[in-house]
């Protein structure tokens, strides 16, 4: 059985990955925006969300997910 | 608080007559499309074209650089359970209609069920809480997504039917007695899903994602066991379709992806469906950091997924319907959990001689919850707006001026999505374009290139081409069209009918060197452009 806690960190994990990915796209050059772009900032906006969410989880304890 | 009680009972009887109201609705646009032996959807006489395919013992996965240029991009199970009602029906679209349409009244029925089984207050009689379980089943049936599509010749609601049935089977695996028999009948139907159309893999991953929570290791096999059936059979197609299954599946379904589309149709879906979608939100939140999350919740949060993938070409509002399923669920788990809340006075310290006081908010929600019902079935109008039942009842909400344009004509139909292609019924007019269109294909001197399948079925023709299937390989690279140029260079096809111009650009060029238009027939809103080989002109002039 999966905890609060535990649900809390694998949520942070993707949430941390979506961030990482909506940053590290400008590092490869994809998209069609020079700046950053539209789908970045919805990317950005998720992964802040989903690391709240998180994060919040975490604060939960043992008690199941 | 009988006054309450009262006003609250008959703001039910209203919200169900509204609902039945919508079911009727669906019920007359299914008919009507029935009877309809053309394409209404462009692509539903292909899929038609697979059952035959199948039926004949052939598969649809080909090499579409040689003649007949013809390949399905969907996986097999919808057309092979057209297959069995092919010698009832005829190679007609009605069977396929049919099966979706079933598929629809499953689904509903699914979902209130699963409201009912949640949702049942021991404390009341067996016949009391049904109000919230059929309101969510009716609703899915009333949302304007699954009106639209739920009576076409298409694979996507037989999924959402396969993926209901899985995510109410999964709800259960650790059922004391059955949970093993629930847990595999589960993941049958996850299979089901996914051999229906690849996008239930968004609900493949929200029912491990539950069984994961509460048992790993079960996770796991489950997981390992269903990658592999799902592995081995699509390997074994892979084998007896020579590659093709891989190339018309997988690789050719790799299409541009519109973000704006996306946005577009999850504010539309949003605005359709806004009341199911924030209680459904608002019970996924509740459960999240208040309770365990269920598969109700997580099976919404997932199909956002799907949705997300709408802006991809070809894709559209069809990709929420799983997400609208959910979200009717999920907000019918809602109201039926909150229906049953009591908020306690709860601050002081309960005496033997003073009992704890207790209010309870169920009448208010008696009221409350009818007409959330009602506010939603309000966001969701759609009806026909002519003939003697809907005419005076269009009148009456005032609708009947806000009709749906199409390119040549202008629907009976009002709908508060706004344009949109279907969910108008078809007119005499109708019927008399697609006969004057028939009459090219059937006078043809040779094999007819038409955007849709249901000119060459219903004139006994062969079918030549899937040219969104060809659109998808010229797209990504892998599409020869060598020969198909050749023979149209050749003017070897008698007759070209044009709907929506979907060809590869080099194969459009092509025609437009060699054939050249006889007549525009306007049928079912839309532009048909008939084309006949140049020689043919040329002949007539000497």
């Amino acid at each position: 059985m999966v905890t609060k806690r535990q649900l809390g960190i694998i949520v942070i994990a993707l949430g941390l990955l979506v961030l990482l990915s909506t940053i590290g796209v400008d590092f490869i050059g994809a998209g069609e925006w020079s700046g950053f772009g539209p789908l970045q900032r919805i990317g950005l906006g998720l992964g802040i969300t989903v690391t709240v969410v998180g994060a919040i989880l975490i604060c939960l304890g043992d008690r199941p997910a | 608080m009988p006054r309450i009680k009262s006003l609250g009972t008959v703001l039910a009887v209203i919200a169900i007559l509204v609902y039945v109201a919508y079911l009727v609705v669906y019920v007359a646009y299914a008919v009507d499309l029935f009877r309809w032996p053309f394409d209404y959807d462009q692509g539903e006489g292909f899929e038609l074209y697979d059952a035959i395919l199948y039926s004949q013992g052939e598969w649809p996965y080909r090499d579409n650089a040689i003649y007949p240029f013809y390949a399905s991009n969907y996986p097999p199970l919808f057309h092979l359970l057209i297959v069995p009602l092919l010698p009832i029906l005829g190679p007609h679209l009605i069977a396929g209609r049919l099966v979706s349409f079933i598929a629809t009244f499953v689904t509903a029925g699914i979902i209130a069920a699963v409201v009912r089984r949640e949702v049942a207050c021991p404390e009341q009689s067996r016949r009391s809480g049904w109000f919230i379980p059929i309101i969510s089943g009716l609703a899915f049936l009333a949302s304007n997504y699954v009106y639209q599509i739920g009576p076409l010749c298409r694979m996507h609601m037989t999924m959402v039917m396969f993926e209901t049935l899985a995510i109410a089977f999964i709800a259960k695996f650790e059922h004391p007695q059955h949970g093993r028999r629930y847990l595999i009948l589960g993941l049958l139907m996850l299979l089901c899903a996914g051999y229906t159309k690849q996008m239930a893999v968004f609900t493949v991953v929200a029912a491990l994602s539950y069984v994961f929570l509460r048992d790993i290791k079960k996770a796991i096999v489950a997981g390992v066991a269903l990658a592999v059936v799902a592995g081995t059979i699509f390997w074994l197609l892979n084998v007896a379709t020579g590659g093709q299954w891989w190339v018309n599946t997988i690789q050719a379904n790799v299409n541009e992806f519109e973000y704006r589309q996306t946005i577009f149709l999850f504010g539309q879906w949003f605005r359709l469906h806004t009341v199911f979608i924030l209680l459904a939100a608002g019970y996924l939140i509740y459960e999240l950091f208040w309770d365990r999350l269920s598969i109700y919740s997580l099976w919404f949060l997932f199909a956002l997924g799907g949705g997300a993938l709408s802006g991809k070409w070809g894709a559209g509002f069809g990709y929420f319907t799983t997400a609208v399923a959910a979200a009717c669920l999920a907000s019918g788990l809602a109201l039926g959990r909150l229906s049953q809340f009591k908020i306690h006075n709860g601050f002081d310290t309960p005496t033997a001689t003073q009992p704890k006081p207790q209010f309870t908010i169920r009448p208010l929600l008696a009221i409350i919850i009818p007409l959330l019902y009602l506010v939603q079935a309000s966001c969701m109008l759609h009806l026909p707006t002519s003939g003697p039942i809907f005419g005076p009842l269009a009148r009456t909400l005032g609708v009947d001026g806000a009709l749906v344009v199409g390119d040549c004509t202008t629907f009976q139909y009002h709908d508060s999505m706004g344009y949109t292609q279907l969910g108008h019924h078809l007119t005499p007019d109708d019927y008399a374009a697609g006969e004057k269109i028939l009459r090219y294909v059937r006078t043809a001197d040779g094999p007819v290139l038409s955007e849709e399948a249901m000119f060459s079925l219903l004139s006994g023709e062969p079918v030549v081409t899937n040219p969104t299937q060809l659109l998808n390989l010229y797209n990504n690279d892998l599409l020869d069209t060598t020969e198909i140029i050749a023979r149209i260079n050749r003017q070897e096809f008698g007759a070209v009918i044009f709907r929506a111009q979907f060809y590869p650009p080099p194969v459009l060029k092509a025609i437009g060197e060699n054939y050249q238009p006889v007549e525009q027939v306007c049928m079912n809103g839309f532009y048909y452009h008939v084309l006949w080989p140049r020689r043919m002109f040329a002949a007539n002039e000497e």
